[in-house]
C-alpha cells in the first residue's frame, strides 16, 4: 500500500496543495436548470438545487487531488423544513401578533413592534446558523471520512448575542474579539473523522486584517475636520442643507456657486474614504478568515492560507458588476417582450394584477405573469451570483489553501454518522440558508 | 467477457482512514474487481454500482456501492462506465411515511394558526388596542396600500385633495357621521386610482378610489357606500383583519423563504385591499350604512341601484367590480337594499348639484 500523498515532500513549504476543477460554464447551467425547476415547483425544488449546488462545488474542490464529497440528502432536507416550519410557525404567529398588539397598544406605532419581532429572532438565528453549520459539516467527507460538528448550538447563540452587546458597547473597538472567539467556539468543536481541530492564536491578531478599515476611518474622520472646520470648503455664515445641495448643482453645471466655496475638489476625500471603508469590510472578512486558518491544526496537521484581500475585492467588485448587467439586459428585454406582446395598456394597469379599466386579461392571469417576472429575475440573478461571485471566490480560496503538515492524516479514522433529523430546516425556514 | 482498465490517478478509500490506496481496475463475471497494493482484491458486482452525481470535473468521477455506504472508488478511467448499468440510478427515498407525516403535520400547523389561531387571537385582542394605537395601525396600513398602488414607482399614490371637493366630501361624511354613536376622529380619503372600490383601515380611516366616484350616477350611491364603510370601522372589523394579516405575514414569509418572500408581501396586500370579511360582518355593516342613510335622509336603495347597475354594465364575476362583487349573494344585497327604502317616505340627495360636481372634480 502507498498513499499518494506521501509521494510529495513529507512538510515541503507548499505542502498538499488544494486543487479546484470545474469550468464556469458548467455551474451556470446547473444553477439555471436547477434554479428553473425551483420556479416552475413554486420553490420546492430548492431543496434538491441546494443539494446539487454544493455536490458540485464540493467535488470541485481536491486536497491532493482527491475531491471533497457532499452527501446531504433533499429529500432530508425538505423532512427539517417541514419539522422547522411545525415549531416555527407558532412562534411566528402567535408571537408577532402579540408583539404587534403591544407596540400598538402601547407605543402607538408600528416600527417598535417590527424592531421587537426582530429582535426577538435573533437568538434563533445564531442557534439555526450552527445547527445549519453543522448539518453540513455531517455531510461533508473526503476520502471516504466524515466530518463533524459537536452540538452546541445554544451555547454558540448566546456566546454571539454577548459577543454583539461588547461590540456594540465598545463601538465596534472589539469586533476581532467576537470574530475570533465565536470562530474558535466552531473550530474547536469541528472533526475530521477522529481527528479533533484547534483554534490557536490570539484575537489581537486580527487586528491587522482591519488596518485598512481603520485607515479609512482616520482619513474620514480627518477628512470632516479639515473640510467642515479648520479650512472650511463653504465659507459662509448660515450653511441650509438646501444652499449646499443647490452650490453642488451649480458646480456641476459648471457654475458659480451661491455660497463662496474655497477648493471643492477636496470633497472628493468622502467618496474615496466611503470606497475605503467598503474595500475595509471585506478585506476584515477574509484577511481574518486567512488569519485564523493558518492557526487551525489538528494533531499532525496544519493548514495554510494565502488568500489575497484584494483579490476577494476585487472578485465582488467585477463579479457583482457584471451580475448586475447581465440582470438589467435580462430584464429589459423582457420587459420589451412583455410590452410587445401584451401591449402598453397592460404594463401599466396590469402590474398590480387586476384593477384597470382597461385590460382583457383576467386577473389570475395577469398576477401569474407578474409573479413569473418576479421568480424569473430572482432565479436569474441567483444563477448570475454564483457564476460571477461564488464561484471565483470559492476558487480563489481553494487554491490559495493548503496543507503544510499532513503526517496526521495517517492516524484519523472513520467517525460515527450524526443523524440530524431536522437538517438545516431552521435555517432554511428562517431564510439565512440561502448561500451555499 | 473481462476488461481492464487503466488505473493510473485513480485511488480506493477504504471508508475508515482518509489513505488513498492505489488499484487495478478489471471487470469480469459481472464484479469490478479492485485490485490493491497489498495483493487483496475486493469484488464489487457492477449492478450495484452508482455514481455520484454532479460532478464538477468531465474527466474523472467517484462510485461507491450500495451496500456500503462508506468505501469510495475514484476513477479517472471513463470508459469503466460503460461497463456499469445502474450508475444512474436513484435511491428511493428512505422514510417516506415519516416526511409525509411531517409534511401533513406542517400544512396542518399553518393552516391551524392561520384559520383559527390567529384570527381567535385577532378578534379578541382588537378590542383592547386604545384609539391612538388603532389609528398608527391604520396611518401604517395606509402608507403601505399608497407605496404599493403606486405604479411610477417614485412616490406613494396621490390623494385627492382639491379644495371643493374635500369639501363637498366633509359635508356628506358629517350627514353620515351624525347623532348618537358619532365617530371621533373619522377621517376620509380620496385615492387617485381608477379601481372601483372602497375599504376601511383600523383608527377610522376610509378610502374611497375615484373609479368609484366615477362610475356613481348620483351622489347617493357614493354615501351609500361610504356609510357601509363607516359600519366596518364602528364594529372595529379592519383593525382586526390588520391584526389578522400581521400574523399571517410572518407565516407565509416563513413558508416561500426569502425566494417568494416578496411575491407573498404583494399577495396580502392585495388581500389586505379587497379585505373579504365574514358574511355576518358585510351584513351587519349594511344594516349599520341603512340606518345611518335613513338618518341623513338619502333612500338606502341607492346601494343596490349602484349594484345592479354595476352588474349589468360588467357582469357578474367581473374582476373590475373585484371588491364589491366578491362578496356572497349580490343579488340578495340589492333586494336587501331595496327593502330598507321607505317606499313611502320622500328622500332628498346627499349633496346639492354643485357640491356633487365639487365631489366628482376633487382629484383635479
Amino acid at each position: 500500500m502507498t498513499d499518494a500523498t506521501l509521494t510529495y515532500p513529507a512538510s515541503g513549504p507548499e505542502g498538499l496543495p488544494v486543487q479546484f476543477v470545474g469550468k464556469r460554464s458548467a455551474l451556470f447551467w446547473l444553477a439555471l436548470k436547477t434554479g428553473f425547476l425551483t420556479v416552475i415547483t413554486l420553490g420546492f425544488y430548492r431543496f434538491w438545487m441546494k443539494t446539487r449546488l454544493r455536490r458540485w462545488f464540493w467535488s470541485a474542490i481536491r486536497p491532493g487531488g482527491h475531491p471533497m464529497e457532499y452527501v446531504g440528502d433533499p429529500w432530508e432536507k425538505l423532512l427539517g423544513f417541514f419539522i422547522a416550519v411545525v415549531v416555527l410557525t407558532f412562534y411566528i404567529g402567535v408571537v408577532n401578533l402579540m408583539v404587534m398588539f403591544v407596540s400598538f397598544s402601547v407605543f402607538a406605532s408600528a416600527s417598535v413592534g417590527y424592531l421587537a419581532s426582530a429582535i426577538g429572532v435573533i437568538p434563533i438565528w445564531f442557534y439555526a446558523r450552527y445547527r445549519a453549520r453543522r448539518y453540513v459539516l455531517a455531510r461533508t467527507r473526503w476520502r471516504g471520512v466524515r466530518f463533524g460538528l459537536e452540538k452546541g448550538a445554544w451555547g454558540y447563540a448566546w456566546r454571539a448575542l454577548m459577543h454583539w452587546a461588547v461590540t456594540i458597547l465598545t463601538l465596534g473597538l472589539l469586533w476581532p474579539r467576537m470574530t475570533f472567539a465565536l470562530e474558535k467556539y466552531v473550530t474547536d468543536r469541528t472533526y475530521f473523522g477522529s481527528a479533533r481541530l484547534h483554534q490557536d492564536g490570539r484575537w489581537t491578531m486580527l487586528y491587522r486584517a482591519a488596518i485598512p478599515i481603520f485607515v479609512s476611518l482616520l482619513i474620514l474622520a480627518a477628512g470632516a475636520g479639515w473640510l467642515l472646520w479648520w479650512d472650511p470648503v463653504v465659507v459662509s455664515a448660515d450653511i441650509t442643507a438646501e444652499g449646499v445641495a443647490r452650490s453642488f448643482e451649480e458646480i456641476m453645471d459648471g457654475g458659480v456657486p451661491a455660497f463662496p466655496v474655497v477648493g471643492a475638489e477636496r470633497l472628493a476625500i468622502f467618496p474615496l474614504g466611503i470606497m475605503g471603508l467598503l474595500y475595509g469590510a471585506i478585506h476584515y472578512r477574509f484577511a481574518s478568515k486567512r488569519l485564523m486558518a493558518n492557526h487551525k491544526t489538528s494533531e499532525g496537521i496544519s493548514l495554510q492560507s494565502r488568500l489575497s484581500g484584494p483579490r476577494v475585492a476585487s472578485i465582488y467588485v467585477l463579479g457583482s458588476f457584471i451580475a448586475y448587467l447581465a440582470l438589467l439586459v435580462g430584464i429589459v428585454g423582457l420587459v420589451i417582450f412583455a410590452f410587445v406582446t401584451l401591449g402598453p395598456s397592460a404594463m401599466m394597469d396590469g402590474a398590480f394584477g387586476d384593477f384597470g379599466a382597461d385590460v382583457d386579461i383576467p386577473c389570475g392571469m395577469a398576477l401569474a405573469l407578474v409573479a413569473v417576472f418576479y421568480l424569473s429575475v430572482f432565479l436569474m440573478w441567483n444563477v448570475l451570483y454564483s457564476t460571477f461571485v461564488t464561484f471565483p471566490l470559492m476558487r480563489h480560496m481553494t487554491k490559495t489553501l493548503s496543507l503544510p503538515q499532513r503526517y496526521g492524516l495517517q492516524v484519523i479514522s472513520q467517525r460515527d454518522r450524526d443523524e440530524f433529523t431536522e437538517a438545516e430546516g431552521f435555517a432554511e425556514a428562517l431564510d439565512l440558508g440561502a448561500a451555499i | 467477457m473481462s476488461a481492464g482498465f487503466n488505473g493510473f490517478g485513480s485511488a480506493y478509500f477504504d471508508g475508515d482512514r482518509p489513505i488513498s490506496e492505489e488499484v487495478s481496475l478489471h471487470i469480469a463475471n459481472q464484479n469490478l474487481q479492485i485490485g490493491l497494493d497489498d495483493g487483496s482484491t475486493l469484488f464489487w458486482p457492477v449492478k450495484d454500482i452508482r455514481v455520484l452525481q454532479d460532478g464538477a470535473d468531465k474527466n474523472s468521477y467517484s462510485l461507491r456501492l450500495i451496500t456500503d455506504p462508506l468505501a469510495r472508488l475514484f476513477v479517472t478511467d471513463k470508459t469503466l462506465l460503460g461497463y456499469l448499468p445502474n450508475a444512474t440510478r436513484r435511491a428511493p427515498p428512505k422514510g417516506r411515511g415519516r416526511l409525509a407525516a411531517w409534511a401533513v403535520a406542517a400544512v396542518a400547523a399553518v393552516a391551524l394558526q392561520v384559520t383559527v389561531l390567529v384570527p381567535l387571537l385577532a378578534d379578541r385582542l382588537a378590542v383592547f388596542i386604545p384609539p391612538a394605537g388603532e389609528r398608527a395601525l391604520g396611518e401604517a396600513t395606509f402608507e403601505q396600500i399608497r407605496n404599493a398602488l403606486d405604479e411610477t414607482g417614485m412616490a406613494p399614490l396621490a390623494m385627492c385633495e382639491n379644495p371643493a371637493g374635500v369639501r363637498a366630501l366633509a359635508q356628506m361624511t358629517a350627514a353620515l357621521n351624525a347623532g348618537e354613536g358619532a365617530l371621533e376622529g373619522l377621517s376620509v380619503t380620496v385615492l387617485d386610482h381608477e379601481m372601483i372600490n372602497a375599504f376601511a383601515l383600523p383608527g377610522g380611516f376610509v378610502v374611497i378610489f375615484k373609479g368609484l366616484i366615477d362610475q356613481a350616477k348620483t351622489p347617493d350611491e357614493v354615501a351609500a357606500v361610504l356609510a357601509h364603510e363607516i359600519g366596518h370601522v364602528v364594529s372595529r372589523d379592519p383593525t382586526r383583519h390588520a391584526l389578522r394579516s400581521a400574523g399571517s405575514i410572518g407565516i407565509l414569509g416563513l413558508l416561500f423563504g426569502d425566494f417568494a418572500g416578496g411575491a407573498a408581501v404583494l399577495f396580502l396586500t392585495e388581500r389586505l385591499i379587497s379585505a373579504t370579511y365574514s358574511q355576518q360582518a358585510e351584513t351587519d355593516a349594511d344594516t349599520f350604512g341603512y340606518a345611518r342613510l335613513e338618518a341623513a335622509n338619502v333612500s338606502p336603495a341607492a346601494l343596490g341601484t349602484m349594484f345592479e347597475r354595476l352588474r349589468d354594465e360588467h357582469g357578474e364575476g367581473n374582476e373590475l367590480l373585484n371588491h364589491f362583487l366578491s362578496h356572497p349573494s349580490l343579488g340578495d344585497r340589492i333586494e336587501n337594499a331595496r327593502a330598507a327604502a321607505d317606499a313611502t317616505r320622500d328622500y332628498a340627495a346627499i349633496l346639492d348639484d354643485a357640491a356633487w360636481a365639487d365631489l366628482q372634480a376633487i382629484c383635479d
